[in-house]
């Protein structure tokens, strides 16, 4: 008598099989629902926009300072042109500048070192305030402020006359950028030469920047947005536990061993095994993108071929790690051991600039830059070619191996 | 024809030759049983015929089918119970069941019949992780007769069960057999063996050292002989004597004496024909 039964009928029974295990496992089922319930939670609690607003605290007050120098000048008999570029002077804070202004300059030491607080009320009042022995001021809210300017007495008549050795302090804190330091000692220079009536010895252009690529000016990544592909990546990740688990559990259970003495070859518990985490982490992570956002008509189809890529590579590195561990403990120990490495590329989009060279060697890098570029800076299919490429390449490599050692290790039990 | 012909199977892990070159037959409803120490390569020999793995010389047919060609249509044929209790825990009897008749492609299994044959019927929708240890080897069973196997290799399915569930198995088993699967059964409990076996082979070291019926066995290698105990003053003696024309008249005056109290027929165990032929016992 011939039974013959056909692979699909055996990868189907192997499938459901793995779903009914799945559903049993209330330890990844949990962790599966918690993930798909938490990541879109945090993703709306994270910061949708960006203060790019630089608060400045300077002292004396500019009022004080020109009121001062309006007085002196008047006394010593100015020219009208003089006193008129006095009264030309912009006080008001400009777009992405804070004033904080402050009488005494040891308070603006103070304030920009931490040990004294800025507060302001609703009027624009400015209060200092001792925080290891003053009560909180009521009505107000704290101002932070990272610079300080220090003008010395008699600044902008000293720097009229063309005094030589005008001396201005400018206190920043230490986690202010050298960047940003050196723009400010450039502004004091340049407002002194206002004062002094010198032009800049050379012309500027009428474009004074030009930007390349997209303008982000005033629309700058969000942190909420630089989070979207690393959430997504975390999800991928967490299914390589249950993943590996499954495996683990059929491997030291040796229950594969009872699926291979029926019709089931090794090669269909392999694509079982491949599809089900394929799948599973798959189906979570376009559930999350749905709920956190950033697919856009234009970019559907490049981030779902690039989760499709990662969740297989993730699946690869499952496999790997479900069949390469003897018991619940090395199964763990390599699962951190592979994956952790694997994370770092999702961190470093976090941070500004780009990633280390060492960085970009690591396989998972290509899937964070192509998911970036689609969900961040709109990058096409031909912009995310390379990238796809790279990561296509380390797919074959990862789930190749994942494939081998399952397989060796399923014919050896 | 055979349902299972091997001829000089051979199998080596490593240097070590762990089965070296055996044959024997299992024809459809006979029950063969391997009689062998733990070691002697009864498990790597299941292995080898139910294709988890290949042997390293000679041959060895199921059912007509080439244990190496790694044929599908011959595992949809035999029913396989482990020694080791590979059962998906975190499902329920009927799930085990259901699954690995979805494997052989059943689309309606009778797994609650399959399970009333093992006495698991009102278990079956408890997970297979709550079961005891008895049970689950008794699921081990029934899984194994799933798909209405012609060929069945059960892998010590007694082991460490008590003398109630195991006896239970073996009824099971012997009504397989009786529906005309080929058993072949491993072994080291000798009371097993000779219960349930049509024939046996003592298997050690690797090579079939006897292989008959049970009884022929004990014929061959046993002696015949009776034992008396008999009243010696206010002591017991024994008395042995073999049973030949010589002893007749020996025997037919001490069973007329006033002082035999028992007289018993000295049969020879498989056990005993076991360690007469090997020089080793069952136990190790």
């Amino acid at each position: 008598m011939s039974r013959r039964v056909s692979r699909p009928t055996i990868i189907g029974a192997l499938l459901r099989k793995e779903l009914t295990a799945y559903s049993r496992d209330l330890v990844y089922l949990g962790l599966t629902i918690a993930l798909l319930i938490l990541v879109p939670l945090l993703f709306r609690f994270l910061p949708d926009s960006v203060d790019e607003t630089i608060t400045l605290a300077v002292s004396p007050s500019l009022e004080t300072l020109v009121a001062d120098a309006r007085t002196e000048l008047e006394a010593g008999g100015a020219t009208p042109e003089q006193l008129a570029a006095l009264d030309e002077l912009d006080l008001s804070s400009g777009e992405g500048l804070a004033l904080i202004e402050i009488g005494d300059a040891d308070q603006l030491a103070g304030v920009v070192e931490g040990s004294l607080e800025v507060w302001r009320t609703s009027e624009g009042e400015v209060i200092i305030r001792d925080p290891e022995g003053e009560p909180e001021p009521p009505d107000a809210e704290l101002v932070s402020a990272g610079i300080g300017i220090a003008f010395p007495e008699g600044f902008i008549t000293d720097v009229m006359a063309g005094e030589p050795g005008v001396a201005v302090t400018v206190y920043t804190d230490a986690g202010v950028p050298a960047e940003v330091r050196g723009a400010m000692t450039s502004f004091v220079r340049e407002l002194a030469n206002q004062f002094a009536g010198r032009e800049l010895p050379v012309g500027l252009p009428a474009e004074d920047e030009i930007v390349l690529g997209e303008d982000r000016a005033g629309d700058q990544v969000t942190l909420r947005e630089r989070m979207r592909p690393l959430l997504l990546f975390m999800i991928l990740l967490m299914e390589t536990f249950s993943l590996a688990s499954l495996v683990s559990t059929e491997v030291l259970q040796r229950t594969v061993t009872a699926v291979l003495v029926t019709p089931a070859r090794v090669v269909d518990f392999l694509v079982a095994k491949a599809t089900f985490g394929t799948v599973l982490s798959l189906g979570q992570a376009l559930v999350v993108l749905a709920l956190i956002g950033g697919v856009t008509a234009q970019n559907w189809s490049l981030l779902l071929a690039t989760l499709l890529v990662g969740a297989l590579m993730f699946t690869g590195v499952a496999m790997f790690v479900g069949s390469a561990g003897k018991d619940f403990m090395t199964q763990l120990f390599l699962a951190m051991l592979v994956t952790v490495p694997l994370l770092i590329p999702a961190f470093a989009v976090l941070l500004p600039g780009s990633a280390a060279p060492w960085v970009q060697a690591i396989p998972t890098y290509p899937v964070i830059d192509v998911l970036v570029g689609a969900t961040v800076y709109g990058a096409t299919w031909s912009e995310s070619a390379g990238s796809l490429a790279v990561a296509t390449a380390w797919l074959v490599v990862l789930f190749g191996l994942g494939w081998v050692t399952l397989k060796r290790k399923v014919e050896s039990l | 024809m055979a349902a299972i012909e091997v001829e000089d199977l051979r199998y080596s892990y490593g240097d070590v030759e762990a089965v070296k070159g055996i044959s024997f037959e299992v024809a459809p409803g006979e029950v063969l049983g391997f009689l062998g120490p733990n070691g002697a390569g009864k498990s790597t020999t299941i292995k080898m015929l139910t294709g988890q793995l290949r042997p390293k010389g000679g041959r060895a047919t199921v059912l007509g089918f080439d244990v190496t060609a790694d044929d599908p249509q011959m595992q949809a044929r035999i029913g396989v119970c482990f020694e080791e209790k590979n059962l998906y825990l975190n499902m329920t009897g009927k799930e085990n069941l259901e699954f690995f008749a979805s494997l052989y492609g059943i689309k309606d299994p009778d797994a609650l019949g399959v399970l009333r044959r093992v006495g698991l019927a009102d278990r079956a929708k408890d997970r297979v992780g709550q079961y005891s240890k008895g049970m689950r080897q008794r699921m081990m069973i029934s899984r194994a007769f799933i798909n209405t196997p012609d060929v069945l290799f059960l892998d010590e399915p007694t082991d460490g069960l008590d003398p109630v569930t195991s006896a239970a198995i073996r009824t099971t088993i012997r009504e397989e057999a009786d529906r005309g699967a080929a058993v072949l059964l491993t072994t080291h409990d000798m009371f097993e063996a000779d219960q349930l076996s049509d024939r046996v082979a003592f298997i050690n070291d690797g090579e079939i050292a006897a292989l008959d019926t049970a009884e022929n066995l004990k014929l061959r290698y046993g002696t015949r002989s009776v034992k008396l105990r008999l009243r010696d003053g206010d002591g017991v003696r024994e008395e042995v004597l073999p049973l030949d024309h010589a002893s007749s008249a020996r025997l037919a005056d001490l069973a007329g004496s006033p002082d035999l109290l028992t007289i018993h027929t000295e049969e020879a165990s498989l056990e005993t024909v076991f360690i007469q032929l090997t020089g080793r016992g069952l136990a190790g």
